[in-house]
């Protein structure tokens, strides 16, 4: 029952939030505040009551389940569950959805209601995915996120909104097409073997598939998964997306949309085809790595800002699909962190360039310098953030990739040692987007108001988090550790 | 009397029905395409006609009448909106009516 | 004839009465509210009596038509959607200086001739329902006689309606002079006794450009745009739900008389023809400016897409079909109904400029509209998700690959153009209001056309559309939600089937 409300809440929220918003500007504001930081209270609370022995020593993987009935016809039931690895995405869903509400407090001045509506229902979308474990409902979530967002990014976006908000609408759209393709396929071949059509996820385990079926439905997974995360080839929404976006709606978008793609790679694709997806894995690894190289050269190629941060991520997500294919426990560690870490310090970064956009109008490299000596307190966090991108040892991103690195080494020396040089490469763009920006002479003769308390307070949440994540990260280790140790037997049988 | 085959009738009645397509693809007055129908729904009704009498059956006879009864009421329509679009167009040619294309002038 | 017949038959009759009631009403005063009263009476009268009817079913009346779960089902389908199309109706007629009255026996005698449709069993009946339908609608397209296209449109329509009939009837005697039985049961059982179809498969051929043409599936697919635009908008939408619904639901019952492999040739002509359209009508819309046009565009690849669920020839698939048809009913009519109650007396909500900023100025029929469109385009949480989801699910059982992925790629094709529409009423009203360059997806040509008037000045929409618009969103997101209800009661209507 609390799986549904962790649901219902951003769903009635939002809701409440738009109707609201015809009396008062600030109502939706404190309204999504409010829903959010109960369902993070909720989530937290979930997660510290499980924390302990329950979740880590049962058999029974899940901390939590709710089902319901729900179309029997076809056999698809309201079916969530909870366990580690979504206990921890969801509370980030939340806490990442508070920051979102405050940094765009101010950014959003016309029709704030109707805003805050499609970024609770965002939000409502992506804590569905992380709780979905009925595959329909999975797929109802995975479409559900999307309407809000493309209006998200169409509606408040910068000048070329409409046509990135197409783009990413049918980029998702039509893979989505393929993934309902696959679910549909896997449980009629389930139904051919055991007689019962379900869509739920722990009977779709270990169907087994001829050879050629594995791979096309693998196939129709990944291309969904991949254009979300996103994997090279299918990537070029991201940078328009991310650019075009009003501040919320990347930071929603990299921090959590990009890690829907991260956990269903993790928790659907390889355990529901393994063989396939083992003989995808060299091709699945080169991709990964690819993205790495690729996405930290375009960043450092780029002149606008939030362009540059959003090939940053493609970069950093590169890992996530090299370690999810390494398959093993210290690599699939690493890829928990990534994405944990990704979202803050990408995240933060976006918040940055918006908070920047705010005051200069502009987010243009080539016209920002010297920003220190006008806005240190600005300056400070970017140099943080950007360390935090490069993987600075002591910060969570810097133990996610040494993770998902040494995982990859054993099933592959070249891609590894590849991959390790993204690593430098993403020390040049960190360093010259400081150094282009922050240091220097203040050429254009900039002058504004330094990060108000609310920013403020908004990026200290994410220093936080990322320092906590570095020093101390057996927390979630640990809670995700059970599930990943039931993947990865899943694997083994 | 030596009944005439079914095949050949009913390549009579095909051979009609051709006809009348061919001048409704051929003719551009609505009257005569119009007559063009009328002969290819006539053909379908002679086609019925042998069928029924290769069967022995009323089946056919009783499907021509209604056959009829509905050209005729194609008809009747058909020529009450050819007076009213004489009314508005000078002309019957149907390539004369173009005004429904494409959203923006019409 | 005995009670029971007249029993199951009764949703027939009534329609029929009432549409002679109306003509002797008309004869004795002319009242516009009068006889949209009796007419819509009519119809709620006749809803009311599928139950009775349901009870004695299934019925055979020898030897014309079958009154079983199936044919009751769609007739009820049919008459809902005449109601609703009747209560759109009212109202825009009513804005018309003309002879209203006579509308409304035109659309009770077309609704009779798709009930006749639904539940025919029989070359005569099919030949009956198909033509009383298709003669009153050539009358009902034409029947705005202040426009000027309404005498082209209906005379468009009436020549290839015409042919499309000539060509089913053709081929029905062809089948007929192979079988030597009118009724669908036994051509079937003598069919396939037969070593091939001899004659019968190019009857059927033929017969199947009748058919195509009704559904407007490509390559017969010429006349919907020009249709869909040119007839008056409750007209538009009752051409794009009950004709092409009765159709359907004769086709699913002609064909699941037959075994799967026996009709085989037949079968993948309909699968080329579900995948033209699904591709050429999706493709076609993205050009189009005009929202009926377009929506004329979206409705041929609907039309696809129930196809590749009829393919799977299976109960499972028509249950798809059923589903989706009803989804597909729903979704046109709201989209229809939201430009009908945004016309006026003199012009009609048809370009894409008439739905600028729509959402800012009428929220509420924005939001409707944008629930259809997104229905339409198989978004969740709205009927037309669950309906995609039921074809999928069928198309794949059936393993229809190529079809199921010509579903697929004509979907992510039909988005842009829906989401097109969506984007243009979430605009801001005057172009310029906008402080950022790019005010919508649409050319620049477009912004220099000043909106239609009648929407600049919002109107109180009428009792009538409002009562139904709210039921269509009701069950727009109802049956999105919660569609296990109508499920079940499809699977127990349409089991007697096969």
């Amino acid at each position: 029952m609390t799986l549904l409300l962790l649901i219902a809440i951003p769903l009635c929220g939002g809701f409440l939030a738009w109707l609201l918003g015809r009396f008062h500007a600030d109502a939706p504001r404190w309204i999504s505040l409010a829903a959010l930081g109960v369902g993070f209270i909720l989530a937290l609370d979930l997660g510290l009551e499980h924390w302990g022995a329950a979740g880590l020593a049962n058999d029974n993987l899940w901390l939590l389940e709710y089902s319901h009935a729900w179309i029997p016809r076809f056999g698809i039931s309201f079916h969530l569950a909870l366990d580690g690895l979504n206990l921890l995405m969801v509370v980030l869903t939340f806490l990442i959805g508070i920051l979102a509400v405050g940094c765009s407090w101010k950014e959003i001045s016309t029709r704030v209601g109707f805003f805050h509506f499609n970024l609770m229902w965002v939000l409502a979308g992506v804590v569905g995915v992380f709780l979905a474990i009925d595959l329909f409902l999975f797929y109802f979530f995975w479409e559900l996120m999307l309407v809000p967002m493309y209006f998200l990014i169409g509606i408040w976006g910068h000048e070329k909104r409409i046509r990135a908000a197409l783009k990413f609408f049918i980029f998702t759209q039509a893979s989505g097409l393929l993934l309902l393709l696959a679910i549909v396929a896997l449980a009629f071949s389930h139904q051919s073997t055991s007689g019962v059509l379900s869509y739920n996820y722990m009977e779709l385990l270990g169907t087994p598939l001829s050879e050629a079926a594995g791979m096309w439905m693998m196939l129709g997974f990944f291309i969904a998964f991949a254009v979300k995360l996103p994997v090279v080839p299918l990537h070029t929404w991201l940078p328009d997306a991310h650019t075009e976006a009003p501040t919320a709606g990347s930071v929603i978008l990299a921090a959590l949309m990009l890690k829907t793609g991260a956990y269903g790679l993790i928790r659907f694709v390889v355990p529901l085809f393994p063989d396939a997806a083992m003989a995808f894995a060299p091709i699945a690894m080169t991709l990964g790595v690819i993205g790495i190289l690729y996405g930290a050269i375009l960043a450092f190629a780029q002149t606008d800002l939030k362009r540059l941060v959003a090939y940053t991520s493609v970069s950093h997500l590169g890992f996530v699909l090299l370690g999810v294919f390494a398959w093993n426990e210290l690599a699939l560690q690493g890829v928990v962190m990534q994405m944990i870490c990704h979202s803050f310090s990408t995240g933060a970064l976006f918040v940055l360039v918006g908070a920047l956009y705010e005051r200069t109008h502009t987010r243009d490299l080539s016209r920002l310098s010297g920003l220190w000596a006008v806005a240190p307190k600005m300056g400070a966090m970017a140099m943080f953030f950007a360390m935090a991108s490069l993987g600075l040892p002591g910060l969570g991103n810097f133990l996610a990739e040494i993770l998902v690195l040494a995982g990859a080494y054993p099933v592959s020396i070249p891609l590894t040692a590849l991959a390790t040089v993204g690593l430098i490469f993403a020390t040049i763009y960190s360093v010259r987007l400081v150094s282009r920006a922050f240091h220097g002479v203040n050429e254009g003769s900039w002058e504004f108001s330094d990060l108000s308390l609310r920013e403020a307070a908004v990026l200290g949440v994410m220093v936080v988090g990322l320092i906590w994540l570095g020093l101390y990260p057996q927390p979630v280790l640990d809670a995700a550790a059970p599930t990943l140790s039931h993947l990865l037997s899943v694997m083994q049988r | 009397m030596n009944p005439i085959p079914m095949e050949q009738s009913l390549m009579v009645a095909a051979m009609l029905f051709s006809l009348g397509l061919i001048g409704l693809l051929v003719r551009r007055n609505v009257i005569f395409m119009l007559i063009s129908i009328e002969i290819m729904l006539n053909a379908a009704g002679l086609a019925f006609v042998v069928a029924g009498s290769h069967w022995q059956a009323a089946d056919g006879q009783v499907m021509f009448l209604f056959i009829i009864t509905m050209a005729a009421a194609e008809v009747a329509i058909g020529l009450a909106l050819v007076l009213r679009l004489q009314s508005d167009l000078p002309t019957l040619d149907v390539d004369a009516m173009d005004q429904l294309k494409g959203g923006d002038d019409a | 004839m005995n009670t029971t017949d007249l029993i199951a038959l009764s949703p027939l009759l009534i329609v029929g009465l009432s549409a002679v009631a109306i003509l002797l009403l008309i004869s004795l005063r002319r009242n516009h509210r009068a006889v949209a009263t009796l007419a819509l009476g009519g119809l709620a009268l006749a809803m009311a009596s599928i139950p009775q009817a349901a009870a004695v079913a299934p019925h055979h009346i020898a030897p014309l038509m079958m009154a079983d779960g199936y044919a009751l089902f769609y007739s009820a389908l049919l008459l809902a959607a005449s109601f609703v199309v009747g209560l759109l109706s009212f109202d825009y007629l009513e804005q018309r200086g003309e002879q209203r009255e006579e509308y409304y026996v035109l659309l009770l005698l077309a609704t009779l001739g798709g009930l006749v449709l639904v539940g025919a069993n029989h070359f005569v009946s099919l030949f009956l329902g198909l033509e009383i339908l298709s003669v009153a609608i050539y009358v009902m397209v034409a029947y705005a006689r202040s426009s000027p296209l309404a005498a082209e449109t209906g005379i468009k329509y009436l020549i290839l309606a015409g042919t499309s009939s000539a060509f089913m009837v053709f081929g029905m005697a062809l089948v007929y002079a192979q079988t030597g039985t009118l009724e669908f049961g036994p051509m079937a059982a003598q069919l396939m006794q037969m070593e091939d179809f001899g004659l019968a498969l190019p009857g059927m051929a033929m017969m199947l450009v009748g058919v195509g043409f009704k559904l407007a599936v490509v390559p017969f697919h010429m006349w919907t745009p020009e249709v869909y635009q040119g007839a008056p908008v409750p007209v538009t939408a009752f051409v794009a739900t009950v004709s092409k619904g009765a159709m359907f639901a004769l086709l699913l019952r002609f064909f699941a008389a037959f075994e799967a492999d026996e009709a085989q040739p037949i079968m993948n002509i309909l699968g080329l023809l579900a995948i033209a359209s699904m591709l050429a009508g999706n493709l076609l819309a993205l050009l189009e400016d005009n929202v009926k046009r377009l929506l004329a565009y979206s409705s041929i690849a609907h039309l696809g897409y129930v196809l590749v669920a009829f393919l799977a020839e299976s109960s499972f698939g028509d249950e798809a079909v059923t589903f989706y048809l009803v989804a597909y009913f729903i979704s046109t009519l709201a989209a229809f109904g939201v430009i009908s109650v945004l016309s006026d007396g003199k012009s009609e909500a048809d370009r894409m400029e008439d739905f600028r900023g729509l959402y800012w100025r009428r929220p509420m029929l924005a939001t409707l509209m944008t629930a259809a469109l997104l229905s339409l385009a198989g978004i969740p949480l709205t009927t037309g998700f669950v309906a995609k989801f039921a074809v999928v699910a069928a198309g794949v059982k059936a393993a229809l690959w190529v079809p199921v992925f010509a579903l697929a790629l004509g979907s992510a094709i039909g988005l842009y153009y829906y989401l097109r529409l969506v984007v243009v009423m979430l605009s801001p009203v005057n172009p310029t209001d906008d402080s950022n360059s790019e005010a919508t997806a649409t050319d620049d040509a477009m912004s220099t056309r000043a909106p239609n008037p009648a929407i600049l000045r919002p109107k109180k929409v009428p009792i009538g559309p409002a009562f139904a618009l709210s039921i269509l969103a009701i069950f727009l997101l109802g049956l999105g939600v919660l569609p296990t209800p109508l499920m079940d009661f499809i699977k127990s209507s349409v089991s007697e089937l096969r």
